[in-house]
């Protein structure tokens, strides 16, 4: 039997079955016992995904709390022996994750997005250089395999539900060294992950970019960007899809200008569907696009928000 | 108050090059470039020499020889002096070997704070930092875009940090790990027209394996946990697709599309 200790997103339920299906693709489908590490308890009945759901004794350990999540967590490991551990490559997971590899004298790979079984060895594939390269990365010694896993980039299959366990683990972390003062919203928080229908932008439209909100409020869409506009300071970061920037699965992607660096595309895990709009049909996007419309961004957007609107008015 | 930043010379991704049609990457004259995480880190520190000017900088990196010229171009600008951690015994080094050597140096020497990049932009795992903190039992925090200098001279400073969708501003009790990110609004100043040629090189300070009395094992790729077996570009998938005029018919067929997949009524 393999021992999965997977820590859980407490604002994301999403993130968990991913890293559930990396631990499906690393073992294989029945030989698996998986163990979800919970920061904030929460009294709702386990939805079954896990075979046990472990909170700490202690109660709520905070996020931000890298260093105690790791020692919570190495404990845990000294009682159950894990073969693999992992951790959501969040802001908070990416400081606990190598936390927990120092402490366990192990290995981390991190951002994975793949992978593969090449003969006998595991390769966890990840990008480097930017993006600009995959590297495939084994692990030496001994100790449980270690890694933290890019968001969005294994879409769940459904695993068998399970009657998930409870425990409680004895475990007091000691107060961090460090005291959160406050938070405070980022204007237009709203994030392109969770965007169904995303409307993005790139080079070829840098001086109409705000022309996209009107494709995006006929189609209740969000709007993304390349990093290309996010540099030349028309778009903000938070916003850019690719290598540097997010991650994103949404169902319909509409690439306006966008010329599709391997960066970029590194962004889009899985777009069910990929429209491109380009002046040059030879463009890197267009090879990867369902459909292509070749010819100006912004007359494409006028032509389609007309056409949108007029089945609208027609009661279509 | 004494600052050690760690800083690390990365090829600079920008002028990578990618042949589309060979697949393949072009890396030929590819320079260094410090990365600019880590160049923002030494920028913060210069904020506060600049309010407190006994402030001590010291700057770290671990890389080749060839690094020099960076590091004295950096010791032109009030860093007061520079450890270059540099052993070809070192080389193939993954975080985890990485993290050893220098906290091998680390632990001794003082220091009030440790500032970092956050992400390098070579291998951009961002591990260095957290590892670093663990192993020297500091507590750390990654993303800081504003440090406060004030309460920072008083020895527990407030800072800002980035996250996704909000600015979160903790305090920490000194010392501690506080690793820059480039969204961070600090920048190096230019050298001064009269220290442009000054001769710096006496205080780069460069240590060995046999200074940190480190062995083989614990270093280079022995010492590493995982190891890269192969890089590749990635492979895109060809589609089946439909190529459409920007015009009437276009954009209906554009729109029956959406209609069909139920994007539109
Ligand atoms: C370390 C690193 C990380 C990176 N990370 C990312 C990342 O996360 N995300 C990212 O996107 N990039 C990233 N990049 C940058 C990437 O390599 C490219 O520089 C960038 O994506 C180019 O943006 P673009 O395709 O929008 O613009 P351009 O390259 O300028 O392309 C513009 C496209 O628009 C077309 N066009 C021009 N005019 C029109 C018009 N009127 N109507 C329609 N089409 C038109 C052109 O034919 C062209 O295809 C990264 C680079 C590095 C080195
Ligand atoms: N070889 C090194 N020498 C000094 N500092 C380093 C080195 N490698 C990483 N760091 C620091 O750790 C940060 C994150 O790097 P990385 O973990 O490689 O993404 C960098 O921004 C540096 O501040």
């Amino acid at each position: 039997m393999n021992r999965c200790l997977i820590l859980m997103d407490g604002n994301r339920p999403e993130t968990d079955l991913e890293l559930l299906e990396v631990t499906r693709r690393i073992h294989g489908e029945s030989q698996i016992y998986t163990m979800g590490l919970e920061l904030e308890p929460k009294d709702e009945k386990p939805s079954g995904a896990f075979d046990a759901i472990v909170n700490f004794e202690c109660g709520s350990v905070p996020p931000y709390d890298a260093a105690g999540i790791a020692m919570g967590a190495a404990a845990l490991h000294e009682m159950y022996g894990f073969d693999t551990i992992l951790v959501p490559a969040t802001f908070f997971g990416r400081m606990v994750a190598p936390r927990l590899a120092m402490r366990l004298g192990v290995g981390l790979v991190a951002d994975v997005t793949g992978i593969e079984h090449v003969g006998m060895q595991l390769e966890m594939i990840r990008p480097a250089y930017g993006g600009k390269l995959m590297a495939g990365i084994v692990k030496k010694g001994p100790g449980p395999l270690m890694m933290s896993i890019r968001e969005n980039a294994f879409p769940a299959t459904s695993g068998t539900i399970k009657q998930t366990r409870r425990i409680v683990f004895p475990f007091d972390h000691q107060p961090s060294r460090m005291t959160f003062i406050g938070a405070r919203e980022k204007p237009q928080a709203t994030d392109i992950r969770d965007s169904e229908i995303l409307i993005s932008g790139g080079g070829g439209i840098l001086e109409n970019f705000s022309r996209l909100d009107d494709l995006k409020e006929v189609l209740h869409a969000q709007v993304s960007a390349s990093r290309r506009l996010v540099d030349s300071g028309v778009a903000s970061r938070k916003i850019q899809v690719g290598q540097s920037g997010k991650t994103v699965s949404p169902r319909l992607y509409i690439a306006l200008g966008i010329d599709g660096s391997v960066q970029h595309m590194e962004g889009l895990r899985h777009v069910e569907h990929l429209i491109a709009v380009n002046t040059n049909r030879e463009a890197p996007i267009c090879s990867l696009a369902d459909v292509v419309v070749v010819g100006d961004a912004v007359e494409f957007i006028d032509r389609l928000v007309k056409r949108i609107q007029l089945q609208e008015l027609s009661g279509g | 108050m004494k600052i050690v930043c760690l800083i690390k010379f990365v090829p600079d991704v920008e002028e990578f090059k990618y042949d589309y049609q060979r697949h393949v990457l072009i890396r030929e004259n590819l320079k260094q470039i410090l990365n600019p995480d880590d160049a923002c880190a030494v920028a913060c520190a210069l904020m506060i020499k600049r309010s407190n000017p006994e402030t001590v900088i010291e700057v770290v990196t671990m890389a080749p020889v060839s690094v020099s010229g960076h590091l004295e171009d950096l010791l032109r600008l009030n860093i007061d002096q520079a450890i270059l951690i540099s052993d070809i015994r070192f080389s193939g080094s993954d975080t985890f070997a990485t993290t050893r050597v220098l906290a091998r140096y680390l632990k001794q020497t003082t220091f009030d704070v440790i500032l970092t990049g956050t992400h390098s932009l070579d291998g951009s795992t961002a591990q260095v930092p957290s590892q670093l903190a663990e192993v020297l039992g500091l507590p750390q925090m990654s993303n800081v875009v504003a440090l406060d200098t004030s309460s920072f001279l008083k020895g527990k400073p407030s800072f800002d940090v980035e996250h996704d969708t909000s600015i979160m501003t903790f305090s920490v009790d000194l010392p501690a790990i506080l690793s820059v990110s480039r969204d961070s609004a600090y920048k190096l100043p230019y050298v001064a027209y009269q220290d442009l040629n000054r001769d710096v090189s006496s205080r780069i300070r460069v240590l060995s394996h046999q200074e940190l009395d480190l062995q083989p094992q614990e270093t280079g790729l022995e010492g590493s946990r995982t190891e890269v077996r192969r890089s590749f570009v990635k492979n895109m998938i060809k589609k089946d697709k439909v190529i459409l005029n920007n015009d009437r018919e276009g954009i209906e067929a554009v729109y029956c599309y959406l209609h069909e997949h139920g994007f539109v009524p």
